[in-house]
């Protein structure tokens, strides 16, 4: 990406992330960009380290070798011999909390309501006052249309339903980034509907977004900039008009080929 | 009607020790069997270790035999207990290995999910501990944790052999004064009464703390 925005408009820059579980290369050398505003949809195929490479940008994995820098500060560097140094506990955890992550899974907490789950970190982390957030809670619920259900466990919740509050979730801590770890695998397509129609809304508001995906039409209409991973490198990027319209690696024909039927 | 009457009462005196006993041994090893839980899972190797070592002692070896080492080994190299002190450590350190097994099960029952959702939203992790597994803990061993506690109940038959005065000396006493057994199946009503009421607690925790399930 030939960008000539200055620094600070960087969200997140990664050089050179290299991961392994045990012996297992996992990352191969991977650099990304994301700007400010901007949506980058990673796809490829299961095992390509996208989920990988997703999470070791908020440091749920430590990476071996590399740097990644989260608003033009060093989350983590290499250090003279080569090997990766993350920045210390305070500083970490400040950068950090400029990342709001949804899974796979949702994750949200079973012993909780709805409203809870949304409160717990701006009570507990922010240490806000529940009257300065239940309005800006109750207002996001309203947003991903599950205001209604604010006082019901998750479990009483569909699947779509759960991960539009792991979503209001997220969005509550005011994240500048959102991270999306292939948040529609686990449901049926047509609660996959749901969650997208939301992520579409937050794409429109400029948030910040990276996206690992199965849902190629997604990454086609939504992203600005769209990553082709396979084995662990990255084989093509671009925006996806070009990466859909005309891919020039054989691999990412391959693969969108199969994607796409 | 008047000597049944003497029985019961002595029986009740006898069920305060029993009693006492029980309460003091729950309120000290259920947090320690806790943090028992926490160190055994911990990352440091040899605080691991310890904690397994530990376990391993309080529940290959029978109860009676700890009671005994704590009541009468211990006096002859200078350490010395009273008689409640005596029963009270060597019932807590035994049952918090128990409950220190049960814990970790809990702990590790808790899908790693959870940990990562609350550390992407900057819980720390006393935080997460506390707020989000901790809770979830509690609902998932409750069944398991009300079992050992009626063990417990009846375990504290065992400090007879201290020569205390507990509900089951007392009723054997009882009966062998009198040749009478009536003693013996008041005594099984008293512990029969103290699980039943147990039971309906342990039932209304876990009916409380499992609100949130389907």
């Amino acid at each position: 990406m030939e960008n000539t925005t200055n620094k600070a408009e960087y969200m997140i820059r990664a050089r050179g992330i290299f991961k392994s579980f045990q012996d297992n290369e996992v990352l191969k050398g991977i650099s990304l960009d994301v700007c400010q505003g901007e949506v980058l949809s990673i796809i490829g195929p299961s095992g390509s380290g996208k989920s990988t490479l997703l999470r070791c940008l908020n440091h749920l994995e430590t990476i071996d070798k590399g740097s990644i820098e989260v608003k033009g500060e060093f989350l983590v560097k290499n250090d003279t011999s080569g090997r990766a140094v993350y920045a210390p506990k305070h500083e970490m955890r400040k950068m950090l909390s400029c990342m709001g992550m949804v899974f796979q899974q949702f994750n949200l907490f079973p012993h909780m309501t709805v409203l809870e789950n949304l409160l717990e970190a701006p009570l507990q982390v922010k240490r806000q006052t529940r009257e300065e957030i239940q309005p800006v809670a109750e207002e996001l619920l309203r947003k991903v249309g599950l205001y209604e259900k604010r006082d019901a466990y998750p479990s009483r919740l569909s699947g779509g339903q759960q991960q539009r509050v792991a979503i209001a979730r997220a969005l509550a801590m005011k994240p500048d980034i959102m991270l999306f770890d292939e948040p529609t695998s686990a449901l049926d397509p047509e609660l996959t509907v749901e969650v997208l129609k939301t992520m579409r809304g937050l794409a429109a508001e400029r948030m910040t977004m990276v996206v690992v995906t199965h849902e190629m039409t997604f990454a086609r209409d939504v992203s600005s900039h769209v990553i082709f991973m396979a084995d662990g490198l990255i084989i093509e990027q671009g925006h996806p008009a070009d990466i859909f319209g005309c891919p020039k690696e054989e691999r990412t024909r391959l693969f969108l080929g199969n994607m796409l039927h | 009607m008047e000597k049944l009457t003497e029985t019961v009462l002595s029986i009740m005196a006898g069920s305060k020790i029993t009693l006492e006993i029980f309460v003091l041994t729950l309120a000290m090893s259920l947090p320690l069997g806790f943090f028992v839980a926490l160190m055994r899972l911990s990352s440091v190797r040899p605080l691991a270790v310890i904690m397994d070592v530990y376990i391993w002692i309080m529940r290959g070896s029978p109860l009676m035999l700890q009671l005994l080492f704590v009541y009468f080994a211990l006096p002859m190299v200078g350490v010395r207990f009273s008689d409640i002190s005596a029963a009270l450590l060597a019932f807590t350190l035994n049952y918090a290995a128990y409950f220190a097994e049960i814990f970790r099960a809990g702990i590790q029952s808790i899908p790693r999910g959870q940990y990562e959702a609350a550390k992407t939203l900057g819980l720390t992790y006393a935080q997460t501990m506390q707020r989000i597994i901790l809770p979830q803990m509690i609902h998932r061993t409750l069944p398991p944790i009300s079992n050992e506690t009626i063990n417990l109940v009846k375990d504290t038959s065992l400090i007879y052999i201290l020569a205390m005065n507990d509900l089951l000396r007392v009723a054997r006493t009882i009966v062998q004064r009198d040749f009478d057994m009536t003693a013996f199946f008041i005594a099984g009503l008293f512990y029969l009464v103290m699980t039943a009421v147990l039971t309906a607690i342990f039932k209304r925790m876990e009916a409380y703390y499992g609100k949130y399930d389907e």
